[in-house]
């Protein structure tokens, strides 16, 4: 049977991912190089100049690369638990770690304002405690901010790296203590030449998630604003469709960029 | 083996730390929706004045201002699964069967919105159908381009581990032609990873607000949009309430999947 017979099935999801995928991004490059319907790069000059969008295209990438490393390295010690280790509730505890997943960036910055707001159950705790409100207000403020985002990414990347630290072989460890490695060798010659790939490719995907993430900007913040925050302006406010799409395609490189020097550093 | 044994419980405190992180806010949620608000001392509206120890009433407010975005939610996650059943059962197969270079490309296409940011992905379905915007279907559209990659991904894995030319040359022998081959042998042996795909699937949907909230009208309004409204404008047990609604829905299905879905609900990333 020939290859064109064989691939045949797969016709509606080409079609799909041609109508939803390739057209509206091939779309967006278009327009992010066009001024008045001639090619310009004014757009992306607009967006590297205007002060206002710089500082939300700088605070995107450190607010994406903090919360990335954040839960990338605090995640290992669920990651793992869940692949290596049994206990008691093993799976209900994973059950309750997945449920951020599916939370939309609205939601988790909700549960942000409830939390750690002006008046969260978290300040009034400590204010019941100690008489001082600490962590009152954060929600609207950087922390808050990477608090939330870290909600999201709990899940993300403890399977992630779960899913990865499974082929991990404990015995290797006891394997090379047998040999006389000392713990800060073991660490240094075995488990983390094991885990890089692992770790690379989780701050990868949680660092595109936090890129793209734009609901809980929307409910937290007040001065801090992030690129796909700006975006959101242009929609609801004039809408220069131009400079949009040209922050969209901005977005979608460093995505690109991150993922695909993850892929080939691992 | 000391270290090793501290170093268990070290990963231990983490982790239970992290759980309490994870559930609490939750916690907070359920309580704001079932008991008196004043009880966490959060608000000072007029709700508040109806005094008791269980007070329900929100949800029938909820319920009644927001029936039609709750309905058309769930009607559309519904129709995600049915068609991401329908373009990835027949795709993920050629892509398993073929394993050419051509199906190679494909695969990796089609797992490239993992790796494209959400709101790019919105703005570009905005910019390109902006004379439909506002449609249900367009807003269907954006779903299933959002949660075909982690139904291929599933359906792919499960095919891979299947062996597919033996299934294929016994089912012929007996003389299956193609259709009857791939409807009564090759997706009977997938009803595993349908079920988890599709309840997958079904969560990324309900939960999705990028491009529901950017496409969507009034009329044509989904839940996690219309949470959006309510919190901006509404008190903290109303919001409470909705996003009781909201959970309520979602926490089954994502239990559901934990307990059939095991190992293979292992990547899932997904725009926030």
């Amino acid at each position: 049977m020939s290859i064109a017979k064989k691939m045949a099935p797969s016709f509606p999801l080409v079609v799909a991912l041609f109508l939803l995928l390739a057209y509206p991004l091939s779309l967006l490059f278009a327009r992010s190089l066009q001024d008045a319907n001639e090619f310009s790069l004014t757009n992306y000059i607009q967006l590297f100049t205007d002060n206002s969008h710089r500082r939300a295209l700088f605070h995107s990438l450190i607010l994406s690369a903090l919360v990335a490393s954040i839960s990338t390295l605090i995640c290992l010690a669920p990651a793992w638990l869940f692949a290596n280790e049994h206990f008691a509730g093993k799976s209900l505890v994973r059950a309750i770690f997945t449920l951020p997943m599916s939370f939309s960036g609205i939601i988790v910055g909700f549960l942000a304002v409830i939390m750690v707001g002006r008046i969260g159950a978290v300040p009034q705790f400590f204010e019941k405690l100690t008489g001082t409100a600490y962590t009152s207000g954060w929600a609207y403020r950087l922390s808050g901010l990477v608090l939330a985002y870290l909600y999201f990414e709990i899940p993300r990347a403890t399977l992630t790296l779960e899913s990865a630290l499974r082929k991990f072989d404990p015995q290797l460890s006891v394997a090379a203590r047998s040999l006389g490695a000392n713990t800060w060798q073991r660490l240094r010659l075995l488990i983390l030449p094991l885990i890089w790939r692992p770790l690379v490719s989780t701050f990868a995907v949680t660092f595109t998630v936090s890129l793209g993430s734009f609901g809980v900007a929307l409910i937290l913040s007040k001065r801090f604003s992030v690129l796909p925050l700006e975006i959101f302006q242009q929609i609801t406010g004039y809408g220069n469709n131009g400079l949009m799409a040209a922050m969209a395609i901005v977005l979608v490189l460093l995505a690109f960029v991150i993922n695909y020097s993850a892929r080939a550093t691992s | 083996m000391k270290t090793a044994r501290l170093g268990i419980v070290a990963l231990h405190c983490i982790t239970w730390f992290l759980l309490a992180v994870v559930a609490a806010p939750i916690l907070v949620v359920l309580a704001g929706a079932f008991l008196d608000p004043t009880l966490l001392g959060v608000t000072t509206e007029r709700w508040a004045a109806q005094s008791s120890f269980f007070i329900p009433g929100w949800f029938g407010y909820v319920f009644q201002l927001y029936n039609r975005s709750l309905e058309f939610s769930l009607v559309l996650a519904l129709l995600s699964v049915v068609v991401c059943l329908v373009v990835s059962i027949p795709g993920a197969y050629a892509i398993v069967r073929t394993d050419s270079r051509a199906s190679r490309i494909l695969e990796e296409i089609t797992l490239l919105p993992l790796s494209i940011p959400g709101i790019a992905m919105s703005i570009g379905l905005i910019q390109a159908y902006a004379i439909v915007r506002g449609k249900w279907w367009l807003i269907l559209c954006g779903h299933v381009l959002y949660t075909i990659p982690l139904m291929m991904r599933v359906i792919t894995n499960a095919l891979r581990s299947l062996d597919l030319d033996r299934l294929q040359n016994a089912a012929q022998s007996l003389g299956a032609n193609a259709w009857q081959r791939f409807l009564f042998v090759i997706v009977p042996n997938l009803r595993h990873s349908i079920i988890v795909g599709s309840l997958l699937v079904f969560a990324i949907s309900w939960g999705e607000f990028n491009v529901s909230y950017l496409l969507n009208t009034p009329l044509n309004q989904t839940y996690p949009a219309a949470l959006y409204a309510t919190y901006t404008s509404n008190s903290f047990a109303v919001s409470s309430a909705a996003t009781t609604i909201f959970l309520a829905v979602i926490i089954p299905v994502l239990l559901a999947l934990q307990w059939i879905g095991g190992r293979e609900f292992s990547r899932p990333e997904q725009a926030a």
